[in-house]
């Protein structure tokens, strides 16, 4: 049954992607956009395809995945069922890194603009951020139990994180302020094949860390004391969990900017979907559906035939609140049960 | 007695915390043993340390001083995947999942044992449907743990523990928040554990009357520390009485068990027989009333076709009552003595 599911999931993401590159806010025939994957196209529609809706619907699988397993790894490992990268000021954080690393580090690249170097610098600086906030959060959530306290103190990190980005702005010019708010935005768009390359990298280094953590993240589940009655090794787990979502979460953040509510929804819309809490099926499961959730996501926000687009922030916050607001006052209130 | 081989003892072992290397003890040169096929129950007033000492014994925090061994190795010798193998251990620690399933949380028992992702083995299944029978679960195995009562839950925390094939299990506070039959059933699977599978169980519990009649030994902790030896040992040395008795609560030595102390004592008869004159003695002792052959109060039980009644003579005067409530009303409403 959950193989079926499963299964049934990974065929909705392949059919999900060619939906999302027949779909834009430009209409192009769909013989037009399969000639295009190999180079028979015309050469408007090769542009179109080629340069815009298949770097786009790469991006939004691995954005997709890698942010949402990034909030199932924070909700076990917090233990809390609220938590994900932009709820607890995650993104925040590795925005942070992006934001400093665009206004110091970047006009020492300006000999090679979009090279690797700058790519990883970008990458690294938002591992650093996200991996800062993730110690912060892991020390408050280890001595206040209630939840709320932690999400408002990953609150209260998020809004001291965007005076000190505002105060960066207020030194930057036009075109990078400019630059930035679309970033904050949430832009599945506008990534060469190189930085989708960098992103595949990055989030595969994320994704192998997290399904090496699948056995002793089940026995988080049943509390810090079982997992070390029973061998886990419990410094060392919540090291690489950590480092894993913050690799997940940071290196999505810093090409595609802080995607809202994916992190905290997509975990629960799988338990629902499987039933289970598991992390042998929710680890895929939940790769899967985020993957699933941002394609649609994007295929909503480029409003298909309307010639217009809004930003994949506002559509995925409009699939994740509601899911936030389920949970909180939901069958499980504001217990600890997830 | 039995005097199976020693599975887990304790070296003049020093219990507490250190905290920012400041060390607060909680209890020293403790010297305690455990044996293969025995039901041990810690028993003893809150913060005396019952916690701290079953942590410490599964090496959830460091000895402050002395060792813990446990089927003569070292505790802290062992490797964290030889431990596991040993003893298990179960905390109040709650459960806060929903969507999983009896049979998922025993599996969890096996986590020593399974491969890098926790697949179970043929052998794995057999423990854990092995867990979940001693433990009377087979037939929820397949429910939701929120779905089922608090006693259950319990039981599935220890077919986990169970299904971890340990010698040695620990737990703390097994019986804590359930309810009179819930309890004598968890005591009961304990101490079939230990018949039946030769285990040894050392568990606490607050719960005086199953420890004292199912344990075959005991670990009273008192302020000054801890006294061992068979439920009987410890009334017999009056080490039982002391540790709990108070301004409110007497001991009762032969029967285990405790009762109120009453403060005013007034004198009064009691004619009858059987168990209708057990019961009325207990609620005569309950409102303050100590039997007296020739007192001049005097209650007379009367069986008669089936009903009862209790007759009260007071001086000349006599009245009848068809309850024991009605009677002690009366007595109480009077101030009779």
């Amino acid at each position: 049954m959950l193989r079926l599911i499963m299964t049934g999931l990974f065929f909705l993401m392949i059919l999900l992607f060619f939906a999302d590159l027949l779909l834009g806010s430009t209409h192009l025939a769909a013989g037009d956009v399969i000639k295009s994957l190999f180079g028979q196209g015309t050469p408007h529609g090769e542009i179109i395809v080629m340069q815009f809706r298949l770097p786009k619907a790469l991006t939004a699988i691995i954005a997709g995945a890698a942010m949402s397993v990034s909030g199932l790894l924070m909700q076990t490992l917090f233990r809390n069922p609220l938590a994900g990268p932009d709820v607890l000021g995650v993104s925040s954080g590795a925005g942070l890194g992006v934001a400093l690393t665009v206004l110091t580090i970047t006009p020492l690249f300006s000999f090679a603009p979009g090279s690797q170097l700058q790519d990883w610098s970008l990458i690294l600086a938002a591992w650093a951020g996200a991996g800062a906030v993730m110690m912060i959060i892991m020390a408050v959530s280890a001595r206040m139990r209630d939840i709320m306290t932690v999400l408002i103190v990953g609150l209260l990190l998020a809004s001291a994180i965007s005076a000190v980005v505002s105060l960066l702005q207020y030194f930057s010019n036009e075109a990078e302020l400019k630059t930035y708010v679309i970033w904050t935005m949430g832009n599945l768009g506008n990534m060469s094949y190189s930085q989708i390359r960098t992103l595949a990298l990055a989030t595969l280094a994320g994704m192998v860390l997290a399904f090496a953590m699948i056995k002793p993240l089940n026995a988080m589940l049943m509390g810090e004391t079982f997992s070390r009655t029973v061998g886990v090794n419990m410094k060392m787990t919540r090291i690489i969990l950590l480092a894993a979502a913050s690799i997940l979460a940071g290196s999505v953040t810093a090409f595609c900017g802080p995607l809202a509510f994916i992190g905290v929804a997509v975990p629960h819309i799988a338990r629902i979907i499987f039933g289970t809490t598991d992390h042998r099926t929710l680890m895929p499961g939940v790769a899967l559906s985020g993957a699933v959730i941002l394609l649609i996501s994007d295929m909503i926000s480029t409003l298909p035939g309307g010639g217009q687009i809004i930003p994949v922030n506002t559509v995925t916050s409009l699939i994740g609140i509601p899911v936030v607001l389920w949970i909180i006052i939901g069958r499980t209130g504001l217990g600890r049960k997830f | 007695m039995r005097t199976g081989n020693v599975i887990a003892e304790t070296v003049d072992l020093a219990i507490g915390y250190n905290a920012r290397g400041k060390s607060t003890t909680v209890m020293d040169h403790l010297s305690l043993s455990a044996h293969r096929g025995e039901l041990v129950a810690l028993i003893g007033r809150n913060g005396t340390g019952k916690s701290t000492l079953l942590r410490t014994m599964v090496a959830l925090q460091p000895p402050l001083h002395g060792s813990v061994r446990l089927q003569g190795q070292e505790i802290n010798t062992l490797k964290s995947s030889g431990l596991p193998k040993i003893v298990s251990f179960t905390s109040t620690e709650p459960i806060a999942l929903r969507n999983i399933k009896v049979r998922e949380v025993v599996a969890l028992g096996r986590f020593p044992y399974t491969n890098w992702i926790g697949s179970l083995t043929a052998g794995d299944e057999r423990s854990v449907s092995d867990a979940l029978g001693v433990t009377g679960l087979l037939a929820l195995a397949d429910r939701n743990i929120d779905n089922i009562s608090d006693g259950e839950r319990q039981r599935t925390l220890i077919a986990r523990s169970l299904a971890q094939d340990t010698d040695l299990l620990v737990m703390d506070e097994p019986t804590a928040f359930l309810d009179l039959p819930s309890r004598y059933s968890i005591v009961a699977i304990l101490r079939k554990l230990t018949r039946e599978k030769d285990k040894c169980v050392i568990y606490s519990t607050h719960d005086l009357d199953t420890a004292v009649n199912e344990a075959d030994r005991i670990w009273l902790m008192t302020e000054t520390g801890i006294s061992e030896g068979a439920p009987e040992d410890l009334m017999l040395s009056g080490m039982l009485a002391k540790a709990f008795e108070s301004p409110l609560l007497s001991f009762s030595q032969a029967g285990g068990t405790f009762s109120f102390v009453r403060e005013k004592l007034a004198p009064i008869a009691l004619e009858g027989t059987g168990i209708v004159r057990k019961l009325t003695e207990r609620a005569l002792r309950r409102c303050g009333y100590r039997i007296e052959q020739d007192a001049a109060l005097k209650v007379t039980v009367n069986v008669t076709a089936g009903n009862t009644e209790w007759i009260l003579l007071n001086g000349l005067h006599k009245e009848h009552y068809t309850s024991l409530y009605n009677l002690i009303s009366h007595l109480l409403a009077e101030g009779l003595d």
